[in-house]
């Protein structure tokens, strides 16, 4: 069976070539044509299959009394046993697989320099400074220093506080990250500081707000406050100019239009107080100076 | 409320107090408060005036820090009066002599 199993394709292709000679009226040698002639009708025949190859793998069951309808078994005749391999083609991306890039040639993530996240670590290069530097701190405030402070002053120290406890707790987040295992009491130390001048802020300020609301009751029984807002608007009349309008008339007439002018002057002020303490420097500012807090709201 | 006698005492004093240990209505909270409501479906609605909004103020050219110079000394306010800073009398005397238009 072997020499005509080498036989047949020969064969196949000199019959075809036989047919092509007859159809085309071309008289052929055989001897000639048909080793030439077997090449390219097989490579056809393997192209035609290329092509058809998707109908005849679809139509699995082409046997005789094979089904006509749809077989709803999609897996059906898969065989692992028999390595049938599966019924329909699998998708491949032709696309090529992507190589990772080395680390060296990786381009720097670009980053904010002036971004605000960047306040929660003490420096840029390093997550966590070391504990001498931790340790490095001064006291907290005494209540007694931050009583002569402003409004605005507490307002930006809190502030500042409150920052420096985030940096605080996200070097202490590393440490623990890093189970480095030291740093923690000079951390802790710090964190405290900061704790006792943020309670000292709020002991100042509930202290003053409790004397100002007190003071207003007093000021309501002050005969130099008037508070009904009926006059020219003036609240504070001090005592001595009081006594004065009694002796000089013109000398009282200019004193009012004084106090009018301060008057005035002090609606604009008001307004633009936030203003003004905002371009003010607090450091600079003596401790003893006038607070916007302290000032009664009256 | 009466602790049991077992709890009498300075122990549990020291624990801290849970709504098993008081009567029903007691809520404890985490003080933190509301950011909207409930609805009766389940859902939650958020009151956009009720959420809180912390604004920090401007520190670019502020120079104070949390902390102050070992090396000054620790002042202590000295004050005539019993009642100290917490005075309204000495309020109001820094408020008219520091020109006490407000």
């Amino acid at each position: 069976m072997a020499p005509s199993g080498v036989i047949r394709p020969s064969m196949g292709a000199v019959i075809e070539s036989c047919r092509a000679a007859q159809l085309g009226g071309a008289p052929l040698r055989l001897a000639t044509r048909a080793p030439t002639a077997a090449r390219p009708s097989h490579l056809t025949s393997q192209r035609a299959a290329a092509i058809s190859t998707t109908a005849s793998l679809l139509k699995r069951h082409k046997y005789e009394g094979a089904r006509k309808t749809r077989d709803n078994n999609k897996h059906r005749g898969e065989s692992a046993v028999r390595r049938t391999g599966p019924r329909w083609r699998s998708s491949v991306d032709s696309e090529p697989l992507p190589k990772p890039v080395p680390r060296d040639e990786v381009p720097p993530v670009e980053t904010d320099p002036n971004h605000g996240l960047w306040d929660f670590f003490f420096d840029r290069k390093t997550v966590a400074q070391p504990p001498a530097a931790d340790a490095a701190h001064g006291r907290a405030w005494m209540v007694e220093e931050l009583r002569h402070k402003s409004w605005d002053d507490l307002h930006r120290l809190w502030w500042v506080c409150v920052k420096e406890r985030n940096r605080i707790a996200t070097a202490t987040w590393e440490r623990n990250k890093s189970k480095l295992g030291y740093g923690d009491v000079e951390a802790t130390d710090r964190d405290r500081q900061v704790r006792l001048t943020m309670r000292g802020i709020k002991h100042t300020l509930t202290e003053r707000f409790n004397a100002w609301e007190d003071a207003r009751k007093l000021a309501e029984a002050d005969p130099e406050i008037n508070l009904s807002g009926a006059g020219n608007g003036t609240i504070y009349t001090p005592a001595e100019y009081l006594e004065e309008e009694t002796f000089d008339e013109t000398e009282a007439l200019a004193a009012e239009e004084s106090e009018e002018k301060t008057a005035t002057e002090a609606e604009p002020a008001a307004a633009s107080k936030a203003t003004a303490t905002a371009t003010l420097d607090p450091a600079e500012l003596p401790a003893s100076s006038k607070s916007e807090g302290a000032a009664p709201r009256l | 409320m009466q602790p049991t006698r077992i709890l009498q005492g300075m122990r549990y004093r020291k624990l801290r107090l849970t709504t098993k240990d008081v009567n029903k209505g007691f809520y404890k909270g985490t003080g933190t408060g509301t950011i909207g409501r409930h609805t009766k479906h389940g859902g939650y609605v958020i009151d956009w005036t009720k959420v809180r909004t912390y604004v920090c103020p401007p520190l670019a050219d502020f120079k104070l820090t949390p902390f102050v110079t070992k090396n000054t000394q620790k002042v202590y306010g000295q004050y005539s009066d019993a009642q100290g800073p917490r005075s309204p009398a000495l309020y109001l005397s820094r408020w008219k002599a520091e020109n006490g238009l407000d």
